[in-house]
């Protein structure tokens, strides 16, 4: 709660803003029956009409004055619940994008989505209401409390001993309310887990016809889900007319009382009167009690989440003493070991290698031989357990992490595209970027005539909401995406297998005007020959190294690779 | 960044609203509409939801009686100082507050019940909804978008239904409850109170007129924010590589002002309700407290009349208060609904058709005659004619844009065609029921998704009742057993959302092994083989070809290998076969496919 919490910190002054508003109100409210009281004592029992226009006029200004209050107090309320919203939210987005792999790997991204939108609206919910309604209803207890102990001690000293043992039958409820709001926002995740993987993978599903299969699995997690919100809502709930009887039972205990005491001539009639009038306005604070249960029950339950993201441990991405900016592309692999956290198995066990600048270096091996995994310590997507990456001569560690990356054009082996256009999408890469230097960019790729053929040409819609491209143009935007930057290194993981040969040819070709070093994995001998030096990987470890012919001669495995691929793709096929 | 740094709440910008008649009634209509739908889900359980009422009824009547025996007891007891018949009170006092909490405590419990069973209903039909409608439906909407469906929706109609309802009923009967007890007592009085009920309106009026447009405004803002951190985290390793951080959170930093600001004024007006509502009870306080003296002076009325008075002016504001609020909720509840229901209205795959039949063998004679299918008004495939016998393998070849993908959707049933026919055994594809067809066809995909579950489930995923040793040997035949052993648990790996730390190869080759165990009459790939390397794929083609023997293949493939050996190589171009036959005849003919294959080799020596 405490980091939550702390982003209220900047809104101290309209936070007490809207709270002395809101106590103007609540004054306001438990004036008027001390005034009713006096109205009947002064006015009503006396028949004295000028006391009744005096206290009557007074009233009607005070209603006035605290409408202009309530008004006001709403924008303030309003400004800082927002504000609060509007700052977790971005912190949020800012923390996970400081997220490493590993850790981002722990949250999928459908539960991602709900902290931005369900736990946030909840919290932001629950503090606009507390700014405004929920102090209103403890106060008035306690200001009735309070009132009715001036008015008349003896008649009101019931309020001392039932008022308490409410306000701790209350906590309980919330205490364990928000338990059980967590269990059931588990639930709700999972349900929308299970949803989500259904349209993600609806393809599969109609293709093996399984809708059956996965209405039962959904079916056992949504009744579950209906099951628990039952019981929580009921046990919540449940609270109030509890309380709302106990609060009657002191009522009625008021009256017997105050019977007796104006027969017996110690209290007068008004003094009963307004302490009635306490009491009904105690009962009905009450019953406003359950609502602010549920809503800080569900609200910490919220909170929590948003705090377990929110104090994640990100590592300092920074070693800013020594800034090196990458200047030739020069790669170098020491003695580099590497295993995925969660997993025991090595994927990369000793790797040695070296690349001169603006050397090209394909990666060729069996899948699962960690090519992929090899690619990713470059840009420090992950980092080595054991051993030093170099790059111009100075190990990684040197690099500001933004730094590194800006010099590195990375090519992933799934084109991603985000919704937006063409020219957007390249410009990824390089966001100030001329339209010159995209054409540029999609020339090079191979792409821009099949750019220029669409209607909307550049600016035609593409990602999760545009049009649909092919694996091999959505490989050519992404190519030209990391070509806009200009990369001193630039990899391409498998990220021409979709391309006929000749548009593949021609892409390599025109990769030589950039002066940069190359790594590509590839599946294909023909690619690979295309490369200066080739590097083949088996099993974690590196198998050979050399230009084709020298592997030919070393490697019994190269030469089996070779001899199984008729080095022939059919050309027709993007 | 401005709005970043607003100190207080008057710097915020106006959002222009449009109060257009038209669009305002064309809403209302809708709006009337969804909340009839909506309460056909809540009469399912009829008897319970009367029961519902009825406690409300019963609720209701003992909150306005309590208050008035109170009244009464002032009168005849405090006042009159009178002690004899106060305990008989007492009691009749305690026996109706006993009945009104338990009747609360009731109505909550069976109310709940009654929206979460709705709401259950809701996420079922949702769910079952999106595996009745047709591909191109998620083809063309994101997933976060849906997915929001699914969340803030449905949420927010589960947040509604718990309370409104009985808000709603209770609210309406205390309030006819409330004004005839005070036209009872002093029609005067009544009268002065209820002056405050056109303030009320207009005011009303004024706040909803603002709020509903804002509401929406604000929701489509909300999803807005919704698609771009779903797109955002799933595109996340690019994000990283490119080190755009900075600028991502610039971007949704933009979105999120734009929900700050239209979540501030719909939050703010919204917020103006209660104020209102309160003030107004302020000012009926002080108008009875007035009024009442004057007529209490004049004898008209007793004390005890005032103080029931002023409780029930409280009383009855409040179910006005209520009713507003709620409406308020409710219309946000009812914006989620409508987007719900657009969801569950949307057109469905064509059912199979009445008389469609089951197979229960299949020798895979597939004849094409005549068939042509359109996408969105554009011509996809024109004039399909091809025969293909029981056991063969159908390659086909072509540009992206082709029409290869289409005509597999059409085999699959994907999409209904809309010219010409498709016979399987000489038995019209669309008198066939699709589980059946589909139960006799397997599928390798381009992109490969697997389930988060273990690597066994998903395997088995292609048959369900196969025994362990199926999942095994079908593994082995698609040469996953190999890289399965290594994983840290075998089989009993769980593979994390859409396959994880697996690498593209892997998920491919358990995807093969998901259609091997199927067995099926027909197999389907699609590129399945383009990130594979070499050496295993060598393998699966061995797999494969043990897989394609006797059984009919179509593939849309890449390698000339897998082509070449093709009993039929098709050749697609903008929708028309240009081409037809093995690999032989179609070099023999020297068209175009002879001309590519001459390209490359001739590029490759």
């Amino acid at each position: 709660m405490k980091t939550i919490l702390s982003f209220l910190k900047p809104y101290k002054l309209p936070i007490i803003i809207a709270y002395s508003l809101t106590f103007i109100e609540l004054i306001a409210d438990l004036l008027f029956p001390i005034f009713l009281g006096i109205m009947i004592n002064e006015g009503v029992l006396k028949n004295n009409l000028e006391n009744l226009i005096m206290w009557g006029s007074m009233m009607l200004g005070i209603t006035i004055f605290t409408f202009a209050c309530g008004i006001i107090n709403s924008y303030f309320s309003s400004h800082v619940s927002i504000s609060f919203a509007y700052d977790i939210r971005e912190k949020l987005f800012a923390k996970i994008q400081d997220f490493t792999f590993e850790k981002l790997n722990l949250y999928p991204t459908s539960t991602l989505v709900t902290r931005f939108t369900n736990d946030v609206r909840q919290i932001q919910n629950t503090i606009f209401m507390a700014l405004r309604i929920m102090v209103r209803a403890p106060l008035l207890v306690i200001g009735s409390v309070i009132m009715a102990l001036i008015v008349n001690v003896k008649i009101s000293l019931i309020f001392l001993i039932i008022v308490p043992l409410l306000i701790a039958f209350l906590y309980w409820v919330l205490i364990k309310g928000s338990n059980m709001f967590n269990k059931v926002q588990e639930s709700v995740d999972y349900v929308n887990r299970v949803i989500q993987e259904n349209i993600a993978g609806m393809r599969i599903i109609k293709a093996f016809f399984r809708r059956d299969f996965e209405n039962v699995r959904f079916k056992e997690s949504n009744e579950q889900l209906a099951k628990e919100t039952k019981n929580t809502f009921r046990f919540v709930e449940a609270s109030m007319p509890i309380l709302l009887f106990v609060m009657n039972i002191s009522l009625i205990f008021i009256l017997w009382f105050g019977n007796k005491q104006t027969i017996a001539g110690t209290t007068n009639v008004g003094d009963v009167v307004a302490i009635v009038n306490y009491a009904l306005r105690t009962v009905m604070a009450i019953s406003m009690f359950t609502f602010i249960a549920l809503a800080f029950s569900r609200a910490k339950a919220s909170a929590e989440r948003l705090e377990k993201i929110l104090t994640e441990e990100t590592t300092a991405n920074t070693s800013n003493h020594n800034n090196q900016k990458v200047i030739q592309g020069k790669i170098q692999f020491q003695e580099v070991s590497f295993n995925y956290p969660t997993e025991s198995v090595s994927v990369l066990e000793n790797i040695s290698f070296s690349l001169r600048p603006g050397e090209r270096l394909a990666v060729i091996g069996a899948t699962g031989s960690g090519k992929t995994t090899l690619f990713q310590l470059i840009p420090k997507l992950y980092e080595a357990q054991k051993g030093t990456i170099f790059i111009d001569d100075y190990p990684l560690s040197a690099y500001h992490v933004d730094e590194l990356r800006k010099s590195i054009g990375y090519v992933s082996q799934i084109p991603l595209l985000f919704t937006g256009t063409i020219a957007d999408n390249i410009k990824f890469g390089k966001e100030n970027a001329s339209q010159e230097e995209v054409i540029k960019a999609a020339k090079d790729a191979q792409i821009h005539e099949t750019i220029e053929n669409f209607p909307k040409k550049y600016a035609t819609i593409v990602g999760q909401r545009g049009v649909n491209l092919s694996g091999g143009q959505k490989q050519r935007i992404s190519i030209a995406r990391a070509l806009i930057r200009k990369p001193k290194i630039l990899m391409l993981d498998d990220s021409t297998s979709a391309l006929d040969s000749t548009t593949e040819a021609y892409l390599l070709e025109s990769l030589r005007k950039y002066d940069c070093s190359i790594l590509m994995i590839t599946q294909k001998i023909s690619t690979a020959k295309k490369a200066d030096r080739i590097l083949l990987m088996d099993e974690g470890k590196i198998l050979a190294i050399g230009t084709h012919n020298e592997l030919l001669n070393i490697s019994d495995l190269y030469q089996k690779i070779v001899d199984s691929q008729f080095e022939k793709e059919f050309p027709y096929v993007q | 960044m401005s709005s970043n740094q607003l100190k207080q709440p008057f710097q915020y910008k106006k959002i222009p609203l449009d109060f257009k008649r038209s669009q305002k009634e064309k809403r209302a209509k809708n709006t009337a509409g969804t909340i009839r739908r909506l309460s056909t889900y809540l009469a399912t359980e009829k008897w319970k939801l009367l029961l519902v009422i009825l406690m409300v009824i019963v609720s209701s009547s003992l909150g306005l009686l309590g208050p008035y025996l109170v009244g009464m007891a002032i009168d005849d007891f405090i006042v009159a100082k009178q002690a004899a018949g106060l305990g008989l009170l007492i009691i009749w006092l305690v026996i109706i507050y006993a009945l009104h909490s338990l009747s609360i405590f009731l109505q909550n419990f069976w109310m709940i019940g009654i929206a979460q069973n709705t709401v259950y209903t809701l996420r079922k039909q949702l769910f079952e909804q999106f595996h009745q409608l047709p591909i191109a439906f998620f083809d063309k909407r994101q997933q976060g978008e849906l997915m929001s469906r699914v969340t803030n929706d449905i949420d927010n109609i589960n947040n509604t239904l718990n309370q409104s309802v009985i808000q709603i009923f209770a609210s309406i009967i205390t309030l006819i409850g409330t004004i005839s007890v005070m036209l009872w007592l002093s029609p005067l009085l009544t009268l002065i109170t209820i002056t405050i009920i056109p303030l009320l309106f207009l005011a009303m009026r004024w706040i909803t007129k603002r709020t509903g447009p804002l509401y929406k405004i604000q929701q489509n803002d909300l999803g807005e924010l919704n698609g771009y951190v779903e797109e955002i985290v799933s595109g996340q390793h690019i994000v990283k590589t490119f080190s755009q951080e900075e600028r991502v959170i610039r971007e949704f930093e933009k979105r999120n002002r734009q929900l700050k600001l239209s979540g501030f004024w719909a939050q703010t007006i919204a917020g103006y309700i209660p104020k209102v509502m309160n003030s107004l009870n302020f000012l009926s306080f002080a108008l009875i407290a007035f009024f009442g003296g004057i007529l209490a002076i004049k004898g008209y009325i007793t004390v005890g009349v005032i103080v029931i008075f002023t409780e029930y002016a409280r009383q009855f504001t409040r179910p006005l208060n209520e009713l507003s609020n709620q409406f308020n909720i409710l219309l946000s509840a009812v914006a989620g609904a409508e987007r719900v229901f657009s969801v569950l209205d949307e057109k469905r795959e064509e059912s199979d058709e009445e008389n469609a039949s089951k197979l229960d063998q299949v020798k895979g004679y597939f004849q094409f005659k005549d068939v042509s299918f359109s996408y969105e008004d554009t011509p996809v495939l024109k004039n399909i004619q091809l025969e293909v016998q029981p056991g063969d393998t159908v390659a086909f070849v072509g540009h992206t844009g082709a029409g290869k993908t289409t005509l597999i959707n059409l085999i699959s049933r994907f999409y209904n065609y809309e010219e010409g026919k498709i016979l399987l055994d000489n038995q019209e594809l669309r008198n066939i029921k699709r589980s059946s067809l589909r139960s006799h066809m397997a599928f390798v995909l381009q992109d490969t998704f697997l389930f988060s579950t273990t690597v066994r489930e998903n395997i088995r995923y292609g048959k369900l009742d196969a025994t362990d040793e199926d999942v095994e040997l079908a593994a082995k035949r698609a040469n996953a057993h190999h890289f399965i052993e290594r994983l840290p648990n075998g089989y009993d790996t769980r593979l994390d959302q859409e396959g994880g730390s697996l690498s593209q190869g892997e998920k491919q080759l358990l995807a093969i092994a998901r259609a091997m165990i199927r067995e099926p009459s027909i197999l389907i790939l699609d590129e399945a083989t383009s990130n594979i390397d070499t050496i295993t794929e060598l393998k699966i083609q061995e797999g494969l070809k043990r897989l394609m023997k006797n059984r009919t293949s179509f593939i849309i493939a890449h390698r000339l290998n897998t082509i070449q050996q093709a009993d039929r190589i098709v050749l697609l171009e903008n929708g028309r076969i240009i081409e037809i036959g093995n690999h032989e005849k179609l070099m023999n003919l020297r068209g175009n496919y002879y001309r590519l294959y001459s390209d490359i080799n001739n590029k490759e020596v």
